[in-house]
């Protein structure tokens, strides 16, 4: 299965909706679709998380890679995540400390730390 | 232009008509095949040169038309290039560029050798910066070069060693030297490719070899009378991407078994690289008979500082033994939570509430201590994630840590223990996902009673 992403801007935010499966053989697109996105001075970041049906070690480095090219710019990537069993992997990883994870993506785009 | 944009071009016309092939005098077509030798009989097909990877060289090989690219400054009267005939009997083709830049563009895929006149090198660049340059832009292609009274049989030599297949004279040059060396020289540069692949390949799997003892030690357990180690690992889908997973368990003379698996996330020889340096890094640690929180700081230490890029991180989870096997306190450093199961009881995992975050995260975590009765008789299941990642059907459904629980449950009331159980184990991991599992999967088992 294959890995889907579109980016649409909500006000100073960039909203990237991922769809399918982060694994080793798709993280790689997820890792240029954010590296072009900071590169083109993007760095308030919202990844919607609820069309992805599984994510691996490699897609949550990628996530981890994304935080700290955004980080560098004073900037943040927030996440929008209700499924279960991707939850229980941030948990189990100790990304929830890393991450902040949202209900909806209102409320990502809503959120200031 | 790029490769690609020839390809591009080849595919919509695989004979382009705006090339000047054959290029010929008109006495060389009306001389036709009699002037030529017969094609040679130990050449049944001449291989697709021009490709972007040597791995295509074992492919099946397709007849394809002879052509031979000639580069030389002269395209009339340098030196004729007399007629040829490919291995079909026909005539092959043949292209003229007077310079690299028209050279780079009637370079495609079809073309099978490239005659490189060594005078252009002496007139427009030293020595053989010419030649250099042509199989730096043709790596697959056979190369021939063209010497004359001008440029000295040592130099013709020197070419040879820089990389071309053969040198002719251009005094010598007639029909049946010229097409058997041309044939010599791509049967050769085939033979070439293929030993290059070779190569290659024995490098990567001695280097996967190398890492995969570095990540999959034997364990030292001297000493240890009750308690029974089996291991099982298994490379991914893609072999030549070897995992970062790594696991060590060592008894140390007080007793105290300590166990341990990781896993660097991602792939590569980078990866697998690092999981060996935090492997030995732990091992070290145990032996200095260090034990406790530091080690997981130190190990944490050691990725940041070691790691090729900083979105690499590594989960870890270690379990320290009592001497007596009745007690262990463990370690999660985002790693699963290891499966216990007691004598007479269904598997179950161990806690994971205070499990801390994966190495390379976040500065300055603490790592909690959780201690576990064991009780008398027990498996300890220590894993990587690539065991409950796998399918489960052919929807969006994974194993998980419950469909595991029920496969180790399933293999122990079948009477299965130690490598066996493991086994079993990823076998029907493997089964479920519809073949081999898209990650590396490490697997440890300890028995004891």
């Amino acid at each position: 299965m294959d890995l889907s992403l579109s980016t649409r801007t909500v006000g100073d935010r960039t909203v990237v909706e991922v769809g399918g499966e982060i694994d080793v053989y798709t993280a790689p697109k997820l890792r240029e679709q954010l590296v072009e996105l900071v590169n083109d001075g993007s760095y308030h970041l919202v990844v919607d998380m609820e069309g992805v049906d599984f994510l691996d070690s490699t897609g949550l480095g990628v996530l981890v890679g994304g935080l700290k090219r955004v980080r560098a710019h004073e900037g943040s990537l927030r996440l929008v995540c209700n499924q279960e069993r991707i939850l229980k992997i941030f948990r189990i990883t100790g990304l929830t400390k890393v991450f902040p994870i949202h209900t909806s993506v209102d409320e990502a785009v809503a959120a200031t730390d | 232009m790029s490769a690609t944009g020839w390809q591009t071009d080849r595919a919509k016309n695989p004979h382009p008509t705006s090339l000047p092939d054959q290029q010929l005098t008109a006495e060389q077509r009306a001389t036709g095949p009699s002037s030529g030798l017969p094609a040679q009989p130990t050449t049944a097909a001449l291989p697709r040169q021009r490709t972007s990877e040597p791995a295509s060289v074992s492919a099946p090989v397709t007849p394809a038309p002879f052509t031979l690219l000639v580069i030389g400054e002269d395209p009339a009267s340098a030196f004729a290039v007399p007629d040829l005939l490919d291995a079909t009997g026909n005539r092959a083709r043949i292209r003229h560029a007077r310079n690299l830049t028209e050279a780079r563009r009637l370079l495609t895929d079809d073309v099978s050798c490239i005659l490189l006149d060594l005078e252009l090198g002496a007139r427009q660049a030293k020595g053989l910066d010419v030649l250099r340059e042509v199989l730096r832009m043709a790596p697959t292609t056979a190369v021939l070069t063209l010497a004359s009274g001008q440029t000295d049989a040592e130099l013709a030599a020197e070419a040879v060693r820089v990389g071309a297949q053969d040198y002719l004279f251009r005094n010598e040059i007639e029909a049946s030297l010229l097409n058997r060396a041309m044939r010599y020289a791509v049967e050769r540069k085939r033979a070439d490719l293929a030993q290059l692949q070779l190569t290659e390949t024995r490098l990567r799997a001695e280097e996967n070899a190398r890492l995969e003892r570095g990540l999959l030690p034997t364990p030292l357990l001297d000493g240890a009378e009750k308690l029974r180690f089996a291991a099982r690992y298994q490379p991914g889908r893609s072999r030549a991407l070897l995992g970062g997973d790594f696991y060590d368990v060592i008894r140390t003379p007080n007793g105290t078994v300590h166990a341990m698996i990781g896993d660097v996330c991602g792939h590569g020889p980078d990866e697998a690289a690092l999981g060996v340096e935090l492997r030995i890094a732990w091992r070290a640690q145990i032996l200095a008979g260090l034990c406790g929180e530091s080690i997981l700081q130190t190990l944490q230490q050691v990725l940041e500082y070691e790691r090729p890029d900083d979105e690499i991180f590594a989960t870890l989870c270690t379990v320290d033994i009592a001497p007596d096997g009745r007690r262990a306190s463990v370690s999660l450093a985002g790693h699963p939570s290891p499966l216990l199961a007691r004598r007479g009881c269904p598997a179950e995992l161990l806690p994971y509430e205070h499990g801390g975050p994966a190495l390379g995260l976040l500065p300055q975590v603490e790592w909690e201590r959780v201690d576990v009765e064991l009780g008398d008789a027990w498996s300890l299941m220590l894993y990587t994630d690539g065991l409950i990642e796998g399918r489960v059907g052919m929807g969006t459904a994974r194993l998980g840590q419950e469909g595991m629980i029920g496969l180790i449950d399933r293999g122990l009331r079948e009477g299965l223990s130690g490598e066996e159980l493991l086994d079993a184990a990823v076998t029907e991991a493997m089964a479920l996902n519809g073949g081999e599992l898209t990650d590396d999967v490490a697997v440890v088992l300890l028995d004891h009673g």
